[in-house]
């Protein structure tokens, strides 16, 4: 089973208004590392044409970004009221 | 005018514990979880050591959802080759329980239960922003543009605490202040869990590994426990050795640890339950902020209170004891009629008398041997290699043990030197 097949069997209320992580994507850019990509669990960091993309609907909540960024790109909130990951067992 | 005796944020084994004893004595309370339901954000791997909530609740041992009783812990080293492990079972875990596996977002969701029940108000589902400040004072915590006050706030806001590091009441996370923990809950029946494990009547399994096939620098260790009817797998990986490969993804480590071919066997057949991830406190008692200040204390992993020496791991019993602190700082503060500073700081004199920073002060500095190349690549590599020479039949003349570790210490190519100074400091500090 691949990355996307384990997520795909879990339950989100996803919030299509606010995003909880954003990233700053002149700092990723010029980023030498791109660590982000390796640490986060639910592969939402992906270097794309060599250019990163984030996708925080994938988002578990874990905050392994925020201390993976050494760059200071990573602005890290929770989700509002009840949205994001909603897991069953835990 | 408050309007609370007390707001917690966060509903979990921290938070609902303080909670219910608050509201239990009378005080008025207030928690707020951000999940809904409570314990839909939380994540461990998944054993409760201890007897902690029985302060709490005497019968839990009946009433709370727990999956099974630890009858058999099992630590070891996992190679390219090779399963290497210890399998501990005594009547003394069936006699005496010391330890339950878990899934949390029923075991929280009791928790919580228990809370309202015992009288506070528990809201579901509010994220609370911040915290409110009067003249250098926490008075309550902000949400959007609202305000609700209090005379204490207990923040249990687990390991990732937003709150905590916003407000500047702790500092921010580390690379070896924390570890990245992966987990997957899979499902199989409650009889091929008996048979594949070997386990009766509610009886479970906890095991850890050093996972040794790694190369790179890259260090994990994984897990195995057994629920009712599924099994929780899971790694816990080391961020700076991560981070300094630079090539490995964190949930590749997680694919070979269950693909291993000593531990694939114990989970085919299952069906993927659930994928989970969570940050693990790693850092010890140099990871623990202050514990307090005027209007707030700080508990369980927001708090970094967690113990881990490779073979005991331990949180959530140390956040429950955090959370009955908590609480017991609270009511003594209501009864006295002061939440003043020295009042609070109760909190702190019941914490240096816990198990939980008695252990860690015990243990300061443990996470660099538990991380250390030592434990994740020399045992793993040295102790394949002696059993190897005791245990294969080759046909050659058999050799003594001291001959084969001898020629097995330099197979693994390690400076000698180096490797009885890193024996010492693994010894004294485990």
């Amino acid at each position: 089973m691949n990355i996307e097949e384990k997520l795909s069997v879990l339950n989100y209320k996803t919030d299509p208004t606010y995003a909880h992580i954003t990233v700053k994507p002149d700092l990723c850019e010029v980023c030498p590392d791109h660590f982000c990509t390796f640490a986060c669990p639910a592969s939402c960091y992906k270097l794309i044409d060599g250019k990163l993309n984030f996708k925080y609907e994938d988002c578990v909540e874990c905050g392994t970004c925020f201390v993976a960024c050494s760059h200071g790109s990573v602005n890290w909130t929770n989700p509002k009221g009840g949205q994001g990951i909603k897991y069953k067992l835990g | 005018m408050s309007e609370f005796d007390a707001i917690v944020v966060g509903a979990g084994p921290a938070g609902a514990s303080a909670a219910s004893r608050m509201a239990s004595s009378g005080l008025n309370v207030l928690l707020v979880e951000r999940g809904d339901p409570p314990g839909s954000k939380n994540v461990s791997g998944g054993i409760l050591w201890g007897q902690e909530l029985s302060k709490l609740y005497p019968d839990w041992e009946k009433s709370a959802p727990l999956e099974r009783f630890i009858s058999n812990k099992v630590t070891g080293f996992l190679t390219d080759d090779s399963y290497i492990g210890i399998d501990f079972r005594t009547k003394k875990f069936e006699k005496e329980k010391t330890g339950y596996s878990v899934l949390r977002t029923k075991l929280d969701g009791w928790l919580a239960k228990k809370a309202k029940d015992a009288g506070s108000m528990v809201i579901t589902g509010i994220t609370v922003d911040g915290l409110a400040w009067n003249s250098k004072r926490v008075v309550g915590i902000k949400q959007g543009n609202d305000i609700v006050t209090s005379d204490l706030v207990v923040l249990a806001e687990g390991a990732n605490p937003r709150i905590a590091i916003g407000e500047g009441l702790r500092p921010p996370i580390g690379d070896h202040d924390v570890a990245i923990g992966i987990k997957q809950v899979v499902k199989l029946s409650e009889p091929v869990i008996n048979e594949r494990f070997n386990l009766r009547n509610g009886a479970g399994m906890a095991a850890e590994f050093s996972l040794g096939f790694l190369k790179n620098g890259v260090k994990a260790g994984g897990f195995l426990y057994t629920n009712k009817d599924t099994i929780s797998a899971g790694v816990v990986i080391d961020i700076a050795g991560l981070r300094k490969d630079n090539s490995t993804y964190s949930f590749n480590i997680m694919d070979q640890f269950v693909s291993h071919p000593y531990i694939a066997p114990y989970l085919e057949g299952g069906q993927l339950q659930e994928y989970s991830a969570h940050l693990v406190c790693e850092g010890g008692i140099d990871y623990v902020p202050k514990l307090y200040g005027n209007g707030y204390v700080i508990t369980g992993d927001s708090a970094g209170l967690s113990f881990s020496n490779g073979m005991v791991i331990q949180g959530m019993n140390y956040a429950i004891a955090s959370g009955i602190a908590a609480a017991d700082t609270a009511v003594r503060c209501k009864n006295s009629g002061s939440y003043d500073l020295n009042q609070i700081a109760y909190y702190d004199h019941l914490m240096k008398d816990s198990q939980a920073i008695k252990d860690m002060k015990n243990f300061r500095g443990i996470s660099k041997v538990t991380w250390s190349p030592m434990v994740h690549e020399f045992i793993p590599k040295f102790a394949e290699n002696v059993l190897n020479g005791m245990f294969r039949e080759t046909g050659e003349p058999k050799k003594h043990l001291m001959e084969i570790a001898l020629g097995s210490l330099k197979e693994t190519g390690y400076d000698r030197k180096k490797l009885i100074i890193e024996g010492f400091r693994l010894m004294r500090k485990m």
